[in-house]
């Protein structure tokens, strides 16, 4: 099966280098024939990739340790659950995953667009097959999966086979990391497809509506997947690394946070100009930093250059991502600057007071996000380059770099939808802030003396209240206007409301869903933890739980050995439960790793956690942190989740539309051809 | 006026209370410490969450620090104190000084030029569209501009033109 794959990956790197360059001819001589010989090189790139990807698959279920990735990153005792995830554990697997996934991408583009974009198809086959080309030249070149283990012996080069593998790094072997990584890839991987389109609209000078309207889909897709990537990835951050926090600024979290930032910039500011022709070269530099920054990531996550707690697959494949950014950069840019004339304005601001300085402002927030992690992230990397210094850039310097732009941010995505396109005038102002700033002044008054005094806590909720007002208010209005007009009761109203502009409505779901997950944020000014050393009988009190320790076992299961702590809980004095907590030792990778217990409810979650056994008393070290409000932190992604796949569902305007741009065009094709 | 009162009597509050709260217990002073700093011992994390087993760098660490706060010292003390032993590297975040500084620095910088270029970028959408209202014939840049705005249109046009050409 090694050799199969191998082959897979080597005809995958034909077939990408043979999709570019017909790609690129196909758009140059406009001719259907090339394009029609791109598209088939697409779906051999596809098959091929899938090739690789089930025999490394095949190599990693029946445990054949002669290949080397397998021997590295598998082992026998390992749970079939987890040999899935070992594809993507380490550089050379995760690598094909991400080519893999691209042609997956490409070949639904190409499918979607048989009869569509005919203009734009060439150039966008062309870029993605040469992003396409240099993952599989690297995965074939630089991290081949596909190495067998040899012995050197005096008498020559033999194959070697171990009897067993190193086994999978324990922190992966938790559910979510079984769909945290591909969310992830499909976020890095998708902003591909978007940067194609937007630079084969340049290169074509297809500069009008259509070429917007499909990148805005194809970007909204990975943007998605990306954000329930980091979701999915603080939520194992929370369960795995048993410090009872779900984020803690590290350069590898940071780098999904970026394009996802800069890619919220774009799916904002893309609706000035589809409503007003304007912010064209800017929607453009934001397509292109979005991609940039995927790559960026990816580039982070793998080559090592910053010590990170998550980077668990590093080689010295950064040389080869530095040249390809500056490929991207400077190809993208030129191609940019080449079109400048085509990108001109179409019209002109009414008033500083309307929706579109909101964007503006928005954009600028998000830009200034971007800018304060990337410069956190990589500062260690130039103070080193510069001072030859080692620095930290941690929690304490994003928190206050970041929370003051959070708040900032927050207070636009509730006043940004309650200004009016084009002038907005004070009565009207009056008239929508009034209610929401009510609400959160109510709230706020609440807040405040129900004991949250900590500022920036204080305003992170009155600012939660203000936007949920906002968004409610925004449904309400809606849905009232059309019981007036339709006659409809006031579920259907709100119902035909929201599947007649989903993209609207549902991007107000979305921002609802980040309210939900500040709330949770603003949770942790509240935190409170304590340990001690329990044998049984010992007790250990936090805040209202008493927590006694019944009995420490010790076991083994095929891959771990074991050691738990039974605690009984009482709530003032009411028996609540009784929790798990357990050290779990790894045999085969040979480390320890804590299995936390978790109590959650709305309010707090009681999380608990064995750091280990005191090797003075033997007694068991007890870490208790209770930590209110994080369940938000997962509804809240969810809702983002759902709210994003209710403005992916065409609305009935969209439909519409979509009809009278199909007969228009079909008009324009009868007149050609006769 | 009432409302300006309103709110700054508010926000006095809130201060006054931040003040309050201020004060701390030893646990809570270390655990805040233990925020600041990191482990060195290469988990790349904070002395409060190192996930390492019997790790003895975030032992002798915690050891510092409850040493420190038992002679009385305080947080800046302390932190000064884990510093000399280990150098910079052992804070969460760099201090404000020398080279150190730009990383507090530019963010701020990039906010303000940020501010600067979209009320730039304000600015001049809006110009143009008071420049249009000045009546035609008149004398200026207005003119320039209507005449900008019909070669912008006639470009437009010969886009469109070829544009149909290349539909299959």
């Amino acid at each position: 099966m090694n050799q199969v794959g191998a082959v897979g990956l080597i005809a995958a790197l034909v077939f990408a280098i043979y999709g570019m360059i017909t790609g690129a001819l196909a758009g140059k001589f406009r001719s259907p024939r090339m394009l029609k010989s791109a598209q088939r090189a697409v779906l051999g790139f596809f098959a091929m990739t899938t090739l690789a990807v089930v025999s490394l698959e095949y190599l990693i279920l029946t445990n054949d340790f002669h290949s080397a990735y397998v021997a590295s990153h598998s082992s026998r005792a390992l749970p079939l659950l987890y040999k899935f995830p070992v594809l993507w554990s380490g550089q050379e697997g995760s690598l094909l995953f991400w080519t893999w996934l691209l042609s997956i991408y490409v070949s639904i583009a190409v499918l979607l667009n048989r009869r569509k974009n005919r203009q734009l198809m060439p150039y966008v086959i062309a870029i993605a097959m040469g992003v396409g080309t240099f993952f599989s030249l690297i995965t074939f070149w630089v991290a081949n999966p596909f190495n067998q283990l040899s012995l050197v012996t005096a008498s020559g080069i033999s194959p070697y086979t171990p009897p067993d593998g190193n086994g999978l790094n324990p922190s992966l072997q938790f559910h979510s990391m079984v769909i945290h990584p591909p969310m992830l890839y499909l976020g890095y991987v998708g902003m591909a497809i978007p940067f194609a389109f937007a630079m084969s609209a340049l290169m074509t000078r297809q500069l009008g509506d259509n070429w917007i309207r499909v990148t805005r889909r194809w970007t909204m897709v990975p943007w998605m997947f990306l954000g329930t990537g980091i979701v999915l990835g603080g939520l194992w951050a929370y369960h795995v690394l048993g410090w009872g926090g779900y984020w803690a600024w590290d350069p590898v979290e940071n780098a999904s946070l970026l394009p996802w930032l800069a890619g919220t910039a774009f799916l904002h500011s893309v609706m000035i100009q589809e409503k007003r022709g304007m912010m064209k070269v800017w929607n453009m530099v934001l397509i292109i930093l979005t991609f940039f920054l995927s790559i960026f990531g990816t580039f982070l996550t793998r080559s090592g250059i910053i010590s990170s707690v998550h980077a668990f697959a590093q080689s010295d494949i950064g040389p080869w991502f530095s040249v390809f950014l500056a490929i991207i950069a400077a190809f993208s840019l030129t191609v940019l600057f080449l079109r400048l004339d085509f990108l001109k304005t179409e019209n002109r601001l009414d008033s500083v007071v309307s929706r579109e300085s909101g964007f503006l402002f928005n954009n600028w927030i998000l830009l200034a996000a971007v800018l304060a992690v990337l410069w956190g992230t990589i500062f260690p990397v130039i103070s080193k380059a510069i001072e030859n210094e080692t620095v930290t850039v941690g929690p304490p310097f994003f928190n206050k770099v970041m929370i003051p732009i959070g708040l900032l941010l927050l207070f636009l995505t509730g006043a940004g939808p309650l200004l009016a396109w084009r002038k907005t005038s004070f009565q009207s102002i009056k008239r929508n802030f009034t209610m929401p700033l009510a609400v959160a002044g109510v709230a706020g008054a609440i807040i405040f003396f129900a004991g949250v005094h900590l500022l920036y806590t204080w305003m992170s909720l009155f600012l939660c209240a203000f936007v949920a007002a906002s968004i409610i208010g925004e449904f309400y209005k809606g849905a009232r206007t059309r019981m007036k007009t339709s006659k409809e009761n006031f579920f259907s109203a709100l119902y035909n409301l929201t599947m007649r502009n989903t993209r609207r409505y549902g991007g107000y779901i979305v921002h609802f869903g980040i309210v939900l997950i500040f709330v949770g944020i603003a949770g942790q000014a509240f935190r409170f933890e304590t340990q001690g050393l329990m044998g049984p009988g010992d007790l250990l009190r936090a805040k209202d739980y008493l927590f006694r320790c019944e009995s420490i076992t010790s076991g083994q299961k095929a891959n771990y050995t074991y050691e738990t702590t039974a605690l009984d809980v009482t709530q003032n004095g009411h028996a609540l439960t009784v929790m798990y907590p357990q050290k779990r030792f790894f045999l085969a990778e040979q480390q320890p790793l804590s299995h936390i217990a978790l109590r959650s409810n709305l309010a707090r979650d009681l999380y608990v956690v064995m750091e280990g056994r005191d090797p003075d008393s033997g007694k068991a070290i007890i870490h208790v942190i209770i930590n209110p409000l994080v369940q938000w932190v997962w509804i809240g992604g969810l809702i983002v989740l759902l709210g994003t796949i209710l403005a992916l569902v065409p609305s009935r305007i969209e439909r519409q539309m979509a009809e009278l741009h199909k007969t228009q065009a079909e008009a324009v094709e009868a007149r050609h051809a006769g | 006026m009432r409302v300006s009162r309103l709110l700054k009597t508010l926000f006095l509050s809130l201060a006054l209370v931040n003040v309050a709260m201020a004060a701390r217990t030893p646990e809570q002073i270390a655990q805040d410490i233990g925020n600041k700093v990191y482990c060195l011992c290469g988990c790349v994390t904070s002395l409060n969450t190192c996930p390492m087993l019997h790790c003895e760098v975030k032992a002798e660490m915690h050891k510092i620090i409850d040493t420190d706060l038992a002679a009385g010292k305080t947080e800046p003390a302390i932190l000064q104190d884990l510093v000399d032993r280990y150098g910079e590297k052992v804070l969460a975040a760099p201090p404000a000084h020398g080279f150190n500084l730009a990383a507090w620095i530019l963010p701020g910088v990039g906010l303000l030029i940020g501010l600067f270029l979209a009320i730039t970028i304000v600015r001049r959408w809006r110009r143009p569209a008071l420049q249009a209202a000045v009546p035609a014939g008149s004398v200026g840049s207005g003119s320039a501009s209507a005449a900008a705005s019909a070669a912008d249109d006639k470009l437009r046009a010969a886009v469109e033109e070829e544009m149909k050409k290349f539909i299959d």
